[in-house]
C-alpha cells in the first residue's frame, strides 16, 4: 500500500517550458521519498492515461526541439516504478472516452467536432485502472498524505 | 526623445504567464510560424512572461537525473535561438514595470524594455497585435 495519493486535475501545463521537470517527474521523486505513491487523473490530466501517439518535434528558431513534455510516457516509468495510477470515469466520460470505447482493442465510435476520429484505437496506458468518482477520496484515510501535484 | 518602434506585421503580447498551461508553447509555435512564412513579427512580455528571457536562466535547463545526457533549452535559449535565426524580422520587447516588479530585469541583451506607457506605440507599429492570455 502506497504511503501518499497524489491528485493530478491541472494538465499540460507548458510543454515547453518544463520539457520533462513537470508534475510527474516530481512524482517520481516523491515515490522514491514518501515509501510509494499512488496517482488519481482528473479533470483534464484523464487524458494522460490514455494512448497516444509520441508527442512531435517542434521547429523552433533554427532547431528541432524534440524534448517537449510528454506524460504518457512519464506515466509508463512510474507505473513500472509501481506507482498505482487510476483514472476518474466521469472525466474520461466528459473528454468522450466512455468504457466501451477503454476497452483494448476496440476502437472508438464515429465522431465529431474534437473528440477522436472513428477507427483511431483509444485505450487506457497499460496499468491505469479507471475508478467512480469518490472512490478515491473514501480511501483517503488509508494514506498518510493526500495531496495535490 | 521616444523610441522609434520599426514595423511589424503582428504585434504577439504574452500577457499569461508560463507554466500554468500550454499557452506559451502555442504562442512561440504561432511566432515560428509567422517568421517562416516570411511576416515581421514583434514580442512584447507582460507579467510573469518577462521570466522568458532572463540570463539567469542559461540556455539550458538543468540536468534531467533521467536522462543525463540529453539537453533541454531553456526557453531563454529558445528565444536567442529565434532571433539569431531570424534577426530582421523578430523583435522582442519586455515590459519594465513587469520586470522590476518580479526581479527580473536581466534579459538577454537583444530584448528592449519598454515602459507599460509605451506600448500603444508598439501597438501602433504593427497591423495586428494579439494579446495572448490574461496577467
Amino acid at each position: 500500500m502506497a504511503h501518499a495519493l497524489a491528485l493530478v486535475e491541472k494538465a499540460y501545463r507548458g510543454a515547453l517550458e518544463k520539457q520533462f521537470f513537470d508534475s510527474l517527474y516530481l512524482a517520481t521523486e516523491l515515490h522514491r521519498q514518501l515509501g510509494g505513491l499512488d496517482i488519481l487523473l482528473r479533470g483534464r490530466a484523464v487524458t494522460y492515461g490514455i494512448e497516444a501517439p509520441p508527442v512531435p518535434a517542434l521547429r523552433m528558431g533554427g532547431r528541432t526541439l524534440d524534448t517537449l513534455s510528454d506524460p504518457r510516457r512519464d506515466l509508463r516509468a512510474l507505473i513500472e516504478a509501481g506507482v498505482g495510477v487510476w483514472a476518474e470515469r466521469d472525466a474520461l466520460a466528459a473528454h468522450g472516452l466512455h468504457e466501451a470505447a477503454l476497452a483494448p482493442d476496440e476502437t472508438a465510435p464515429a465522431m465529431d467536432g474534437d473528440k477522436p476520429p472513428a477507427g483511431v484505437p483509444v485505450r487506457l496506458l497499460d496499468g491505469v485502472r479507471t475508478v467512480a468518482d469518490g472512490e478515491m477520496a473514501a480511501r483517503w484515510p488509508e494514506y498518510r498524505m493526500v495531496f495535490y501535484l | 526623445m521616444a523610441r522609434k518602434i520599426p514595423h511589424s506585421d503582428v504585434l504577439v503580447t504574452l500577457m499569461g504567464a508560463p507554466h500554468e498551461s500550454d499557452r506559451t508553447t502555442s504562442a512561440l509555435r504561432l511566432v515560428q510560424a509567422l517568421l517562416e512564412r516570411g511576416n515581421s513579427v514583434a514580442v512584447w512580455t507582460c507579467g510573469y512572461a518577462t521570466l522568458l528571457t532572463q540570463r539567469s536562466l542559461g540556455t539550458e535547463k538543468p540536468r534531467n537525473l533521467a536522462d543525463w545526457n540529453t539537453a533541454y533549452p531553456s526557453t531563454t535559449g529558445l528565444v536567442q535561438d529565434l532571433l539569431d535565426t531570424f534577426p530582421e524580422r523578430l523583435r522582442w520587447y519586455g515590459c519594465r514595470f513587469c520586470s522590476d516588479d518580479r526581479g527580473a530585469d536581466d534579459h538577454l541583451p537583444a530584448v528592449v524594455l519598454r515602459p507599460p506607457a509605451g506600448y500603444a506605440a508598439n501597438v501602433a507599429a504593427a497591423d495586428r497585435t494579439l494579446m495572448v492570455g490574461v496577467i
